[in-house]
């Protein structure tokens, strides 16, 4: 089923839409892009390629509370978190490489026991709505990972823009229960061609047996070389999309309390500093490795797949441009190379 | 520098290379060119092939001084390029005891001020550019066939724009000529701004600013008085903050990292320009900076290694901010 | 954790009552850190001569006003205090000779930046405050306390969760 509406009625999509449950979608907040549950006035961009922090926060909040406890004397009591409100969740405008993640994730989180369930609930309870990428960013490489900047699997609604159309086309039942939501609004259309595949930055990269490369490359000089410039902060983790790594603290007293998770970064130092104060990864150079081979060889080698999709958000948001593209290809070549 | 096209990293890289293949110096701090025109990133050079890379241009935003910390475990002496701000970022590290300034040659750069990509952006209304040119404090910014002309003030990062002090200070060496002084009549003209709001139309401001911090902490890893072996941020006993993405906790670290700075922070705006979601946070050092200065007399740090910072000393008659009745 | 403990119940423990009864049943907290040698002994004096100051304030005790770490101050705010005090002895009269000369200057930048922050300048105050005055810490005491009720509960810098569990 395809519909389409015009770029000046989207307003009230976005109104309709948000009347059923929270509407995420990519919002300019000062510089930033962010998908964030849509409110009125809010600046929603969809012309931007992509998001200054990845969606995955719609399935992964940057916090969340597990249950809350209390005390009293000897007894423990444990209430399970409040649930979120009722409603259908929808996250409107992620691209290609974006849905690619939230494969990923799902990898991770619920495709194996165990199964997160926070996770899990929030992404069997949100209908995925993908934008094709008209023209790319200049960090964008998305296509050297294999992903269609203008079709991505796994969405419920394929979304494109044609001039001041956007045009919608549900691939799942979800996508039709959303047309149904945003009735009139959404005008029948006949079948209208996808949009062209643009070209992405072509970095020329070696991926071709690269997780086997590195992993007799643990040891290569080229580490010792390559994270020198890394000034230890979690900003590439963070913007990232298939970065999923979390802490579980607690927060309260001695009588009262919640436990909660909140994303961690592997780019700190106290990210695995154990009770007895030993750190098995010392220093910024065992950092900076371990970022690197977990989305180019670990992650590869557990489920098949790399755990980069060629976003271009670290490329953009390293404060001093050390990336997953200076990584592979400073690690990614058959010899050790002359720097 | 590129600014008139002309390019000085061939005439940097031969006075370096003296220092550095004569074994002066174990290593050299300086840039090279990223991925893209608009990148230059940090360059740790040891030998005649490294040196080859090394790129002066507008783009070196980054502070190297912050890197001699961690580089002088591992090296003897290590040379560094330097611009205006980064040469007062070693003299505050100088002063912390953090750097010891007999191993360190610190070369200098006169800096005309460092372009910012989304302003180039900007600029080339919708077009892709594909590289600039400088002249006489314009920048052309190419692309799609057209090129276009704007002044160089425009496109400036926004750490660059109310610098004041563009010539390095207490450099060994001084590698180009000085550009002329500079005035930043409007430094203090966003904080007063935000004086001039009620309270509450403060806090709304400052809470939805500090709402998208992502708490990675790139401000801090970026900042030249951020040198504490352990942050408090990190502390465990007591426990200061979580890593929770609440307000109050976002507050409570952007409050306490501006007033560590307090009397220290050089004005560099490297914390603002390391923000991956842009929070101006060089509105809070700012302040700091102004009330000081207002209180306790005038006070650049980094400019003078040897003058007491106003928060380390007091004078019995100061002023304070609140009654003394 | 005795500083929870002791909070008068606000917006939480109050939400749904009429707005006049709320008003009515609020009474502010206000954490005042004394230093060992003047202002807490000051503040004995006017216990040993009864004087009276309103229990809304919560003494606690530093070794000196320099002592005062701007995370003790932001603490207090972010579990439940309306206001902040720090008293120490007058300037010249530092049991340890400066301390109160360097904090001076410490928390005049830090009173303006949280007041930069967006909180009202009532709800953090210093004052000089020594062993033989009495009457000037109840007198003080008072005040704030007035100032404090008159600006009402304070939220911001709030940690929404603290209210939850206590």
């Amino acid at each position: 089923m395809i519909k389409s509406i015009k770029k000046e009625h989207l307003a009230h999509l976005w109104e309709r839409l948000a009347s059923n449950g929270p509407l995420y979608l990519p919002v300019k907040e000062g510089p930033a892009l962010l998908f964030k549950p849509w409110r009125e006035g809010a600046a929603v961009d969809l012309e931007t390629v992509s998001s200054t922090v990845s969606p995955k926060e719609v399935f992964l909040p940057r916090d969340e509370v597990y249950m809350q406890f209390s005390r009293a004397g000897q007894k423990l009591e444990l209430h399970p978190a409040v649930q979120e409100p009722a409603g259908r969740l929808i996250a409107f405008g992620l691209r290609s490489c974006d849905l690619r993640a939230v494969e990923l994730l799902d990898m991770v989180f619920c495709r194996k026991e165990p199964v997160d369930e926070p996770y899990a609930a929030r992404r069997e309870n949100t209908t995925l709505v993908a934008l094709a990428c008209g023209e790319p960013d200049p960090f964008c490489f998305c296509t050297a990972f294999g992903v269609d900047p203008v079709n991505a699997p796994g969405a419920d609604v394929q979304a494109w823009w044609n001039r001041d159309d956007l045009v919608l086309e549900a691939e799942t039942a979800r996508g039709e229960a959303l047309f149904t939501l945003a009735g009139e609004l959404l005008a029948e259309r006949n079948a209208v061609d996808r949009p062209e595949r643009p070209a992405t930055t072509d970095f020329s990269l070696p991926l071709e047996g690269l997780p086997k490369r590195l992993k007799e490359r643990f040891d290569d000089p080229a580490w010792g070389r390559l994270y020198r410039s890394c000034i230890g902060c979690g900003a590439c983790t963070y913007v990232c999309p298939t970065c999923h790594c979390f802490d579980v603290q607690d927060f309260g007293h001695h009588a009262r309390g919640q436990r909660f998770r909140c994303w961690d970064s592997c780019m700190y130092k106290e990210f695995t500093v154990m009770a007895g104060g030993h750190n098995p990864r010392l220093t910024r150079k065992e950092r900076v490795r371990q970022r690197f081979l977990h989305k180019l060889q670990y992650f590869p080698e557990n489920y098949g797949v790399y755990a980069c999709v060629g976003c271009g958000r670290c490329l953009r948001s390293c404060p001093v441009n050390l990336d997953v593209v200076q990584a592979i290809r400073a690690l990614g070549g058959e010899t050790v190379e002359q720097r | 520098m590129a600014e008139n096209n002309v390019d000085y990293s061939a005439k940097i890289r031969g006075v370096v290379a003296q220092d550095l293949l004569s074994g002066r110096i174990d290593l050299l701090l300086g840039w090279e060119k990223g991925h893209y025109w608009w990148q230059s990133r940090p360059l740790f050079a040891r030998d005649q092939a490294d040196l080859e890379r090394l790129a002066w241009d507008s783009f070196c935003a980054v502070n190297l001084s912050r890197y001699l910390v961690d580089e002088l475990k591992e090296n003897k002496k290590v040379g560094v390029l330097l611009k205006g701000c980064d040469a007062r970022a070693l003299n505050r590290l100088v002063q912390d005891n953090m750097v010891p300034r007999e191993r360190v040659i610190a070369y200098g750069l006169p800096c005309p001020g460092m372009l910012n990509y989304a302003a180039l952006l900007e600029a080339a209304a919708g077009r892709k550019p594909d590289g600039i040119a400088e002249e006489n404090g314009q920048v052309t910014v190419r692309g799609g066939g057209v090129e276009l002309t704007v002044p160089r003030d425009r496109v400036l990062l926004d750490k660059c724009r109310h610098c004041l002090y563009p010539n390095p200070v207490h450099c060994d060496q001084l590698l180009l000529t000085p550009v002329g002084e500079r005035q930043a009549p409007e430094r203090f003209s966003a904080v007063q701004e935000r004086e001039s709001l009620s309270s509450d139309a403060r806090f709304a401001y400052w809470e939805k600013q500090l709402e998208r911090c992502l708490r990675c902490y790139a401000c801090r890893q970026a900042c030249p008085y951020c040198s504490c072996r352990e942050c408090f941020v990190e502390q465990e006993q007591p426990r200061w903050l979580s890593k929770a993405s609440q307000p109050s906790e976002n507050f409570m670290f952007h409050l306490i990292r501006a007033y560590h700075g307090a009397g220290r922070c050089i004005d560099c705006g490297e914390c603002q320009r390391a923000c991956p979601v842009g929070i101006p946070l060089q509105e809070l050092n700012r302040k700091l900076i102004k009330d000081i200065n207002e209180l306790y007399g005038h006070y650049e740090a980094g400019l003078d290694p040897g003058q007491e910072p106003p928060l380390l000393t007091y004078r019995p008659d100061d002023p304070a901010a609140f009654s003394e009745k | 954790m005795s500083l929870a403990q002791n909070r008068p119940k606000t917006e939480a423990a109050t939400a749904g009552m009429e707005a006049a009864a709320q008003d009515r049943a609020w009474e502010p907290l206000i954490v005042a850190f004394c230093c060992n040698w003047c202002s807490y002994a000051g503040g004995d004096l006017a216990g040993t001569s009864r004087m009276q100051y309103p229990s809304n304030i919560k003494v606690i005790r530093v070794p000196c006003s320099s002592r005062m770490n701007p995370l003790f101050i932001l603490r207090a705010f972010q579990r439940g205090a309306d206001g902040v005090l720090v008293a120490g002895c007058h300037p010249g009269d530092c049991h340890y000779s400066t301390g109160n000369y360097l904090v001076r200057r410490r928390l005049s930048a830090f009173k303006r930046l949280i007041e930069f922050a967006g909180l009202e300048p009532e709800r953090f105050e210093v004052r000089w405050i020594s062993s033989s005055e009495g009457d000037k810490f109840s007198e003080v005491m008072r005040e704030m306390t007035a100032a404090i009720k008159a600006l009402g509960p304070n939220g911001k810098l709030r940690d929404g969760r603290w209210r939850k569990i206590t």
